[in-house]
């Protein structure tokens, strides 16, 4: 069963994300370390959203929803416009992030740093961005979920 | 977000109390910038009090990495959390020369002196 959050294109609309996120992850069994770094991954690409597709557009809305197959555990990020191509993006070294002085890229070095899969699925009205996490396959989740 | 202060003889102990990340983070930017502006470049950063670091939280951190290398300074972290110290790890922060995380923050004051 999927869990969706529809939220406004507000920075301070990030914490709630979060919120939602971890406690998704815990229904879903997956605590710990896995599950900050999947809630780290699925906030900068949010943020990622609001920032550069809505110039945070407060009339602006993005979808997020999170479920399970077998042992991936998938986010998806659906909004409006056009996509950024998240998924053809080669992580950077630290070197290169520091003579940059950390400016550009280093949420989305972030996501595809911690993320197993990262695709996006364009529509004609909207697109999708799918991050996928492998997760221990003796962490089973409750039967209600 | 609150940032606790404290002065020593070779180093000055900046606290961040919260998150560490895109509203909040431009308030350690400008207190890093203010220091820098003052000639201290010796900057702990006691990570006891930061519950959550994103992107625009490292990106403080990095932008002034190289600025405080060039003036003889460094970053020393402590105290940090389970979680935000993988985060540092993740992105390979924690083997850089002038960005030094340690354990035990006893060992704060020897970085320091060797500067």
């Amino acid at each position: 069963m999927k869990a969706y959050l529809k939220v406004r294109c507000n920075k301070a609309f990030l914490s709630t994300i979060r919120d939602f996120v971890k406690s998704r992850l815990r229904d879903l069994q997956v605590t710990g370390p896995v599950s900050h770094q999947i809630v780290l991954a699925v906030d900068e690409a949010c943020a990622n959203c609001m920032i550069h597709q809505h110039q945070c557009d407060n009339t602006s809305t993005i979808e997020i929803a999170i479920y399970r197959e077998q042992e991936t555990l998938y986010t998806e990020i659906k909004d409006t416009g056009k996509a950024f191509p998240l998924d053809e993006y080669q992580p950077k070294q630290v070197t290169d992030i520091i003579e940059q002085r950390g400016k550009g890229g280093l949420g989305i070095n972030l996501i595809h740093r911690i993320m197993d899969e990262i695709k996006v699925e364009e529509k004609r009205d909207y697109f999708v961005y799918r991050l996928g996490k492998h997760i221990d396959p003796n962490i089973t989740p409750s039967p209600s979920h | 977000m609150e940032i606790k202060e404290n002065f020593h003889s070779t180093y000055i102990t900046l606290m961040p109390i919260g998150e560490l990340d895109a509203n909040s983070s431009v308030i350690l930017d400008e207190r890093i910038a203010q220091l820098l502006e003052t000639g201290t470049v010796n900057i702990h950063i006691d990570g006891s009090g930061i519950s959550y670091i994103n992107s625009p939280g490292l990106g403080v951190v990095i932008s002034y990495v190289d600025e405080l290398a060039a003036q003889g300074g460094k970053f020393v972290f402590s105290d940090l959390s389970d979680n935000v110290a993988d985060v540092f790890s993740i992105l390979g922060l924690d083997r850089l020369d002038h960005l030094i995380i340690v354990n035990d923050p006893t060992e704060v004051e020897a970085h320091f002196s060797t500067s």
